[in-house]
C-alpha cells in the first residue's frame, strides 16, 4: 500500500512540474541558506581555529593591563622574557613589539601598509609560519640588531614581481622615516580574507632593531608556551605574581589564554549563524504554508479522485496516506535541492569572501529531516481533509 | 433468515435529506431482496430516488432508518472503514459518467481496487489481465480513458467492478451515456456475467434495455411500486422467467 502511494504521489508531484517547483521554492530557499549560512559558518570556524592553532593552543599572552594607572616601571622589557622563562611550566617565552610602516611597492608610486612585529627566533617555536624562502631570524639577527626581514610571500610578490626576493631591499616608510630593509626570508601568506580585504602585511624583524628604531626601551608582550594545558589558569597567575615581584608592584599584568579567545571567537561565530538560521528557519515555515496552500488546492481539484477512489474501498486513511505522501515528496525534493543549491551558493559565497565552506553531514541529515517533517506538519492538515470527504458528494463535484 | 443465499435484504429502508430547513424524502420505507444470481433493472421517473437507493446498497451512503443485510450482515449501522472494506470486497459499482480515473492507464484503473484490498502486484497483474480479456478490452490494457470511446471507458469499469469478485455489481445507468450500440454491448457483457452467476442490479431508463433482466423493479416516488417477480417467487426464492 505505501509503495503504491509514493509510486502515484511521485507521479502527480513529478507529472505537474511547474506547480511542484514554485510550490518547493520556499522549502529550497529555506534548506538551501541553512546548509549556506551554515557551511560557511562552520568554514569560517574552522579557518579561525587553524589560525588559533599556528599560535599554539597552550599559548599565552602576557602583556601589561593597560586600564590600570601603568608607569615606566611597570612596562615590560626584554628581562622580563628570562623572568617568564623562569617558570618551570614554561617551555618557551618569546618577546613581542609592534608597529606599523608602510612598504613601497615595485611601482614607486605604491604601498602597502604593514605590521612591523620585533621578536626573537623563538617565536618561530609559538608561532607556526610557513617558511617558503630563506629562513626566520635567529640569535645573531637579534644579538646584532640586524636589518634582517621576513616577509610574507604576497608582499614579496608584489614589491619584487617574480625574482627572487631573498637578500633583496624593502624600503619602510615608519614614523621617523624610511627604514631599509634585507629580506632574508618570506613565509606563504594567508590565503584566509586575502582577495576579499586589502590586509596588512606581517613583516617581522629582529626585536632589537625595532627597539632602536622606534627608540624604546620597552616591549609590547611575552608570548610563551606551556606544557601543562590542565592548569592554565593557575599558571598564568603564577607568572602574573613572578612579573608583579620583580616590578615591585601589584596585578598590573594580563595573562591571557589563546584557548580562551578561540572559544570566545567560535562562540560568536556560532551565535551568528544560529541567529541567520533562525531567520532560514523562518522561511521554511513560510516555505511550508506554501505546500499546505497548494496541498489545499490540489485536495480540492481532485475531490472527483478522492470520490472514486473512496467508491473503489479506499480508506480515509488510506486518503490520507496518500496526500500526506504527496506532500513529503514535494518538501523532501525541495530539501534536496535546496542542499544541492545551499552546497552550491556556499561554495560561491566562500570563494568571495575566502572562506572554505564546510557543510557537515549531520547538517545535510538535519535539512533533509526538517524539509520531510515540514511536509508532514504542513501536509497533514490537507491529507485529513481529503480523507474526510463523504464519497458521494466527492463523486459528484464537478 | 428462511434462505441465507439473499446477498441483499432490505427493510423499511429510509433516506431523507436536509437542505436546510426543507426536507427531501428521497426513500420512503424500501424493502427488497435480492437472490444471488439475479439480474435485476430499477426503472422509475427522474428524481424517484433510484440512485439514493443503489448509493446505501453500494455502502456509499447510510439510509436514515431501515434494516439493510449484505450477504446476510447488517451494514446500515456500520463505521466508515468497514464500509471501505465492504466497497471494496463486496460491492462492484458502474457509474453512468464511468469513473475512470484520467490520468491512469486502463490496467491501472482496473487495479486500483486490488491496491486496496492488499492484493500483491503479481496477483493484481494477472487478475487485471483477465478481468479486460472478460470484457474483451486485453489490447487496450495501456491506453488512457481520453484514448478509449465511451463504450470501452464503461468496459473498463466493468472489468474494475468485478476483479473483486464482488458479491453483486450495482450499475446505476451504466448505458446513460452511451449510444444504443454501444449499450447493447455492454448489456452482452452484464448477460454473460449474469450467466456465469454475477449478481446484477441495475438502474435504466429505456425499457429495452430492462426488457433484457428477469426482473425489473419500478420506482415512485420513494418506494417501489411495481415489482415484476411474483410474490411466490419473491418468497420462496424461486428464480423468475424472463418477461
Ligand atoms: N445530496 C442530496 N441532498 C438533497 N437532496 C438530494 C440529494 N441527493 C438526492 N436528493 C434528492 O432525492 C431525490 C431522489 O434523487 P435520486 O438521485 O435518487 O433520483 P433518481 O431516481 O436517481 O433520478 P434520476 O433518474 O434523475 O437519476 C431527488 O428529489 C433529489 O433531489
Ligand atoms: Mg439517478
Amino acid at each position: 500500500m505505501l509503495a503504491e502511494s509514493i509510486a502515484s504521489a511521485a507521479s502527480s508531484v513529478f507529472g505537474s512540474k511547474t506547480r511542484s517547483i514554485l510550490t518547493m521554492l520556499g522549502i529550497v530557499i529555506g534548506i538551501s541558506s541553512v546548509i549556506m549560512i551554515s557551511s560557511i559558518g562552520r568554514g569560517f570556524q574552522e579557518s579561525v581555529n587553524s589560525q588559533f592553532a599556528k599560535m599554539g593552543a597552550a599559548s599565552l599572552q602576557i602583556t601589561v593591563k593597560y586600564d590600570t594607572d601603568v608607569t615606566a616601571k611597570d612596562l615590560l622589557n626584554l628581562d622580563d622574557v628570562d623572568i617568564v622563562s623562569s617558570h618551570p611550566r614554561v617551555k618557551e617565552a618569546a618577546p613581542l613589539l609592534q608597529s606599523t610602516g608602510k612598504i613601497q611597492l615595485l611601482n614607486p608610486e605604491d604601498y602597502r601598509e604593514a605590521y612591523i612585529l620585533g621578536c626573537t627566533g623563538d617565536l618561530k617555536s609559538i608561532q607556526t609560519l610557513d617558511m617558503r624562502q630563506g629562513r626566520f631570524l635567529a640569535g645573531p639577527d637579534v644579538s646584532n640588531s640586524t636589518s634582517s626581514a621576513v616577509i610574507d610571500s604576497n608582499l614579496a610578490q608584489k614589491a619584487f614581481g617574480s625574482a627572487n626576493p631573498i637578500g633583496k631591499t624593502i624600503q619602510a616608510s615608519m614614523w621617523f622615516g624610511t627604514a631599509p630593509l634585507t629580506v632574508v626570508g618570506v613565509y606563504k601568506s594567508d590565503e584566509f580574507g586575502a582577495n576579499y580585504f586589502e590586509l596588512p602585511s606581517i613583516i617581522y624583524v629582529p626585536i632589537t632593531t625595532l627597539m632602536k628604531m622606534d627608540n624604546v626601551s620597552n616591549i609590547d608582550a611575552v608570548y610563551a608556551n606551556v606544557d601543562d594545558r590542565g592548569s592554565m589558569e593557575r599558571i598564568s597567575l603564577e607568572i602574573s605574581k613572578l612579573l608583579s615581584l620583580s616590578h615591585r608592584n601589584e596585578d598590573k599584568y594580563s595573562v591571557q589564554n589563546l584557548l580562551d579567545q578561540m572559544d570566545a571567537v567560535n562562540t560568536i561565530v556560532s551565535d551568528v549563524t544560529g541567529f541567520v538560521s533562525l531567520i532560514a528557519a523562518i522561511s521554511l515555515f513560510v516555505g511550508g504554508i506554501g505546500v499546505m496552500n497548494i496541498m489545499l488546492v490540489t485536495v480540492t481539484e481532485r475531490t472527483r479522485e478522492i470520490g472514486i477512489r473512496k467508491s473503489l474501498g479506499a480508506t480515509d486513511w488510506n486518503i490520507q496516506l496518500q496526500f500526506l505522501v504527496e506532500a513529503v515528496i514535494l518538501t523532501a525534493t525541495g530539501g534536496l535541492i535546496g542542499i544541492g543549491a545551499g552546497i552550491l551558493g556556499g561554495t560561491l559565497l566562500g570563494s568571495v569572501i575566502d572562506v572554505k565552506p564546510s557543510a557537515s553531514i549531520s547538517n545535510i541529515l538535519a535539512a533533509v529531516l526538517i524539509a520531510g517533517a515540514t511536509g508532514i506538519a504542513f501536509g497533514v492538515y490537507p491529507a485529513r481533509k481529503a480523507a474526510k470527504l463523504d464519497p458521494i458528494e466527492a463523486l459528484r463535484y464537478e | 433468515m428462511l434462505f441465507s443465499d439473499f446477498i441483499i435484504q432490505i427493510e423499511d429502508l429510509t433516506k431523507i435529506y436536509s437542505v436546510g430547513e426543507i426536507e427531501v424524502k428521497a426513500l420512503r420505507g424500501v424493502s427488497l431482496r435480492v437472490e444471488k444470481g439475479e439480474f435485476i433493472s430499477i426503472m422509475g421517473a427522474s428524481g424517484s430516488g433510484k440512485s439514493t437507493l443503489m448509493n446505501v446498497l453500494g455502502c456509499l451512503d447510510s439510509p436514515t432508518s431501515g434494516v439493510y443485510l449484505l450477504d446476510g450482515k447488517d451494514v446500515s449501522k456500520l463505521a466508515g472503514g468497514s464500509l471501505a472494506k465492504a466497497r471494496n470486497k463486496q460491492i462492484g459499482f458502474v457509474f453512468q459518467s464511468f469513473n475512470l480515473l484520467p490520468k491512469l492507464s486502463a490496467a491501472a484503473n482496473v487495479e486500483l481496487p486490488m491496491i486496496y484490498a492488499g492484493v500483491g502486484a503479481k496477483t493484481r497483474k494477472r487478475r487485471t489481465y483477465a478481468a479486460l480479456a472478460k470484457v474483451g478490452l486485453e489490447n487496450r490494457m495501456n491506453h488512457k480513458p481520453n484514448e478509449l470511446s465511451g463504450g470501452q471507458k464503461q468496459r473498463v469499469a466493468i472489468a474494475r467492478a468485478l476483479v473483486n469478485d464482488p458479491s453483486i455489481i450495482l450499475a446505476d445507468e451504466p448505458t446513460g451515456n452511451l449510444d444504443s450500440k454501444s449499450g447493447n454491448e455492454i448489456m452482452e457483457i452484464f448477460r454473460e456475467l449474469n450467466a456465469e452467476g454475477a449478481t446484477i442490479v441495475m438502474v435504466t431508463h429505456e425499457s429495452s434495455i430492462a426488457r433484457q433482466t428477469e426482473r425489473i423493479l419500478s420506482f415512485k416516488d420513494g418506494r417501489i411500486e411495481n415489482d415484476s417477480a411474483r410474490p411466490l417467487q419473491q418468497i420462496f426464492g424461486i428464480r423468475g422467467v424472463r418477461p
